[in-house]
């Protein structure tokens, strides 16, 4: 892996002028864009700014491939079996929606989360508590933070409808055993949705080796374009699901009273579509696929041993989750105790121009339930450099000193 | 008391950029949060905080440390000193519109709208306005007889008395200026002319003259004198020349200037003007005002009619 050519793509990570780029360390948020995917778009605003599927002419024609084609890369992507069983959605939260709205809820069934999930795994669950009684279980973390397998396999056996994970954690980069969950969900006869928001961007995902029922995730952390997600089902799953947003594109004919949907995945996708956004996510995944994504890993994996073990040299701060760097995928979420985070997030980017993310990550329960005021997160892809890491390690030591 | 800082500074700042102009909203809102006792929750005065500190730690640790550890006190000394400087800028700015001068009706010293300290200059520049040493007792008209001067307007309230020369650069500013105001307001005007050189003085006898054999024609031939060029006011032809202009007999006024009973009559004039204790031209006394040196117009206006003499 070339990082220096691979900068070269980034038009944020090139110096102009003699200014200093950017020390971009918030990719866990959004991750930055490659030329590659900057010029899709654009081609499609330039050369195909049409409707798929619903009209006749050659540019309709002609992006009802390029999406088919983006489907099929992206069911390729994943390993899925068919294209079908992909649904192009906004991003990861509506992919969420979309199964807590489209499955038969009965008061009682439960759903089975962890400790720590992003609100957006969060909310649409609660909220099927509050309108049909659902029950939310939540499994507990091991003190390091890291998954407690045990503590899973009890909260099966009380029997659950759905278990509904983060796969890779944003508070602290620590991914699940998804396949050892997904596999004793379904001994205990429960189905499982993975939120792969952090999965997808740095890690191969497999979705017939891992058995999911669902897995959502978002482009705009792996180089596409914001607006832009993925909810994968397995197809007889979603055909029996009902649909979520209905309208235009859903349904193949209607009457007065009643309509006849087509299969999945259109069934799912209401309305005009992002066509911009889902070309410029299949131009997205085919780069990541020329890096290549055990390399991409493994390049996070280095530089958050390196950037752990140099945060030690920084007076009072802890770091969020286990010890072990390997175990926190490319995320370092770190509090200094009486420190405001927001205020070394900004004097970061004030004073070496460092972005990264300051606050409650959206996983609010977690720090509410332990009484921690929030972190700074910095989050590494796979164009971040060692040398990038040591300028936050010195300037995070410069900062100590003062405050 | 930050969020109060920076409201300060950011409203002066978001006069030339919009960047400040939403700060300054977050910080006003920072404020209103403050003012009701809440805890400022906008963030603001964090985020201003951190961005101030990020700055100065990458130019001295030190000054960082020292600024993080006594920021709260040093933002109150920022306001005092800024509300100090406030009101000494609104003081000049009040000053500068009622007396011409920041500093204060007559005092000289830098004043940011009149930075050549125009509306303080009196005589003392050079040979063309008179010179009198200043005396120990304020300048007043108190103890002077007026009686005899030139005057319009006798019986008005409200009273305008000039001293001034007609050489004199900046009696010549000052005088339509103060004719002006007296003729619109209807006060009365005495005019009280003084030589720039007493000893040699022969306008000063020649008014004298003037005013006695027809007080009428009198003011034209002062305004001649102070709108004539500057090198001809003592040109005997040109006197002449004005004198007939004004519709008097050159012949009977020569001849009243050269009678030892004028001179005598002139001479005493002047020891009274001289007992206003003025020491330059223009003085202006308007009311109880005294105004030295040529000012704007609206301060010749406001001490006469206050400051809404606008209004009237
Ligand atoms: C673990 C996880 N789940 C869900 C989301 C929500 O993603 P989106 O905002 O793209 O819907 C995020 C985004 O930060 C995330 O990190």
């Amino acid at each position: 892996m070339n990082i220096e050519k691979i900068r070269q793509d980034f038009p944020l990570l090139n110096s102009k002028n003699g200014h200093k780029p950017i020390v971009y360390l918030d990719n866990a948020c959004q991750s930055l864009r490659p030329q590659a995917v900057i010029e899709a778009v654009q081609r499609y605003y330039e050369q195909t700014p049409a409707c798929a599927g619903r009209s006749m002419h050659r540019l309709a024609n002609e992006v009802s491939r390029q999406v088919d084609e983006a489907r099929q890369t992206v069911a390729k992507f994943l390993h899925a079996n068919r294209k079908e069983e992909i649904i192009f959605t906004r991003n990861t939260t509506e992919a969420i929606n979309l199964v807590a709205n489209a499955l038969d809820w009965k008061p009682g069934d439960v759903v089975l989360l962890t400790d720590k999930e992003h609100n957006s795994n969060l909310i649409p669950w609660q909220m099927l508590a509050r309108r049909f009684g659902v029950c939310l279980k939540f499994v507990p973390s091991n003190p390091d933070n890291t998954f407690n397998l045990s503590a899973y396999q009890q909260a099966l056996q009380g029997g659950v409808r759905l278990v509904a994970m983060g796969f890779t954690s944003n508070l602290d980069g620590v991914s699940i055993p998804a396949e050892e969950v997904v596999r004793l969900a379904h001994k205990h006869g429960a189905q499982v949705l993975l939120d792969a928001a952090q999965t997808a961007p740095h890690q191969r995902l497999d979705v017939r080796r891992l058995d999911a029922d669902w897995v959502a995730f978002s482009g705009h952390k792996m180089l596409a374009p914001s607006g832009i997600g993925v909810l994968y089902g397995k197809y007889r799953l979603l055909e029996a699901m009902q649909p979520f947003l209905v309208g235009g594109d859903t349904v193949a004919s209607s009457t007065y009273e009643d309509c006849q949907f087509l299969p999945p995945p259109e069934k799912f996708e209401a309305g005009l579509q992002n066509y911009a956004g889902i070309i410029g996510l299949a131009a997205a995944i085919r780069y990541l696929q020329q890096i290549g994504l055990e390399a991409i890993e493994k390049h996070e994996i280095a530089l958050n041993q390196y950037l752990s073990e140099a945060l030690k040299s920084v007076p009072g701060l802890q770091i969020i989750g286990p010890a072990d760097a390997r175990l926190r995928g490319g995320i370092v979420s770190f509090f200094i105790p009486g420190v405001d985070h927001h205020r070394i997030a900004l004097m970061l980017d004030q004073m070496a121009g460092i972005a990264v993310r300051s606050g409650q990550h959206c996983v609010h329960s977690w720090f509410n339930a332990r009484d921690i005021p929030g972190s700074v997160r910095a989050s590494l892809y796979f164009y971040n450099t060692q040398e990038e890491t040591r300028q936050l390690v010195d300037a995070l030591i410069k900062i100590r000193k003062v405050l | 008391m930050f969020c109060v800082v920076s409201f300060i500074v950011l409203s002066i700042l978001s006069v030339f950029s919009a960047e400040n102009r939403s700060l300054a909203r977050e910080a006003l809102d920072c404020v209103l949060r403050r003012v009701t006792l809440r805890p400022c929750n906008t963030g603001f005065d964090e985020k201003m905080k951190a961005k101030i500190l990020g700055f100065v730690i990458t130019k001295t640790e030190t000054g960082a440390r020292i600024l993080n550890r006594f920021f709260e006190p040093l933002s109150w000394m920022f306001i005092l000193l800024f509300l100090g400087s406030a009101f000494f800028a609104v003081r000049g700015v009040y000053l500068f519109y009622v007396t011409g001068s920041c500093n204060g009706l007559n005092q000289s010293g830098f004043c940011v709208f009149d930075p050549t300290g125009q509306s303080n200059q009196i005589s003392n520049v050079g040979e063309s306005c008179p010179v009198v040493l200043p005396g120990e007792d304020p300048v007043s008209l108190k103890g002077v007889n007026l009686s005899g001067f030139p005057v319009l307007n006798g019986d008005s309230q409200k009273r305008i008395v000039f001293i001034g020369s007609y050489g004199c650069e900046y009696s010549r500013k000052a005088y339509p200026v103060v004719r002006q105001l007296a003729e619109k307001s209807g006060a009365s005007f005495t005019f009280l002319y003084y030589p720039v050189k007493e000893s040699s003085d022969l306008l000063a006898k020649i008014g004298y003259c003037a005013y006695r054999q027809d007080a009428q024609k009198y003011w034209s031939l002062v305004d001649s004198f102070f709108t004539a060029e500057r090198s001809q006011i003592e040109d005997e032809a040109f006197i002449r020349q004005t004198l007939t202009e004004a519709g008097y007999n050159p012949e009977t006024i020569a001849f009243c200037a050269n009678d030892p009973q004028t001179e005598w009559a002139v001479k005493k004039q002047l020891a009274e003007v001289v007992k206003t204790g003025f020491f330059g031209t223009p003085t202006v006394f308007i009311q109880n005002e005294v105004l030295i040196g040529p000012k704007p117009p609206r301060v010749y206006a406001i001490a006469l009619d206050g400051l809404l003499y606008w209004a009237r």
